[in-house]
């Protein structure tokens, strides 16, 4: 059975939904950084970026590491698998679609074939 | 967009390669008929008491699928492209309470010969989603139990007169 937890996959799309989010993930998913590193290319005050870092954090996306003063931030990509499996859930979905137009189809040309 | 370095949802896609034995015009007007359609669209058992499928370019797409129990799934989308006998191109996504889309697709469907029957291909690409989309889940438990029951139908296959 498949065991999703639904809070826990709004929070991953939640954050998802931000660009400047996701290119901190996209920069992370290159290797471990500073928090400043993080920040650099962004217009935006320290407090914004933390904030976007508590939302990434919350979904369970990004992990901190404090050393001394410094915090490094890592992805923690477990997280996008759920997001994985929800694609898969859709194609699934379609699988089962297309199963019942090619059962339609033959039912159409028999059909056909009887008149 | 080019999204190819974005972690998340958008960007992802999938794609299925079906072949029928029925010709491309039949395929395609299956496709492109809402009197067809509205016949298999949606997971097994469902029916589609809403069926606005007007397929040209830049019409609207409404269609409301309602399972056996009674519940009811409204989808949005576009038409983008469509040309006959080859190819459809069109954005589809589930409504939230409000009516707005909750994720979109954007799905390409194209019809080639195979013999006599046809070869369909759908590539479908996530193009947005927004911060409820992981809440559609529950309306796929019904593509899963129909899995099963697929499952189930290869194993003791129906004998056929």
């Amino acid at each position: 059975m498949l065991n999703y937890s639904s809070r826990g996959l709004d929070r991953v799309f939640g954050a998802l939904a931000d660009p400047t989010r996701r290119r901190m993930l996209e920069r992370l998913s290159r290797g471990d950084c500073s928090v400043g590193e993080l920040a650099r290319p962004h217009r935006m005050s320290l407090p914004a970026i933390s904030q976007h870092l508590g939302i990434l954090e919350s979904a369970g996306l990004v992990g901190r590491r404090r050393r001394g003063r410094v915090h490094r931030m890592r992805m923690r990509p477990g997280r996008l698998l759920q997001a994985e499996s929800w694609i898969e859930e859709h194609r699934a979905a379609w699988e089962g679609r297309l199963d019942r137009l090619g059962k339609f189809l033959s039912e159409l040309q028999s059909k056909e074939e009887k008149l | 967009m080019k999204n190819k370095e974005e972690k998340g949802l958008v960007g992802r896609e999938f794609v299925i390669v079906r072949e029928y034995a029925a010709p491309r015009a039949l395929v395609f007007r299956a496709w492109a008929d809402p009197a067809y359609l509205s016949k298999w669209w949606g997971p097994r058992g469902f029916t589609n008491p809403v069926c606005d499928w007007d397929a040209r370019p830049g019409r609207k797409i409404h269609v409301v699928m309602r399972s056996p129990g009674g519940d009811e799934f409204p989808m949005g989308g576009e038409f983008h492209e469509v040309v006959p006998n080859e190819r459809i191109a069109f954005t589809s996504g589930a409504l939230g309470a409000d009516g707005a889309p909750l994720f979109e697709f954007l799905h390409v469907v194209t019809f080639e010969d195979r013999g006599k029957g046809t070869k369909l291909t759908v590539n479908s690409r996530i193009t947005s989603a927004g911060p409820d989309a992981g809440r559609y889940i529950g309306g796929f438990e019904a593509g899963m139990t129909q899995s099963l029951e697929r499952l189930g139908e290869l194993l003791a296959p129906p004998t056929s007169g």
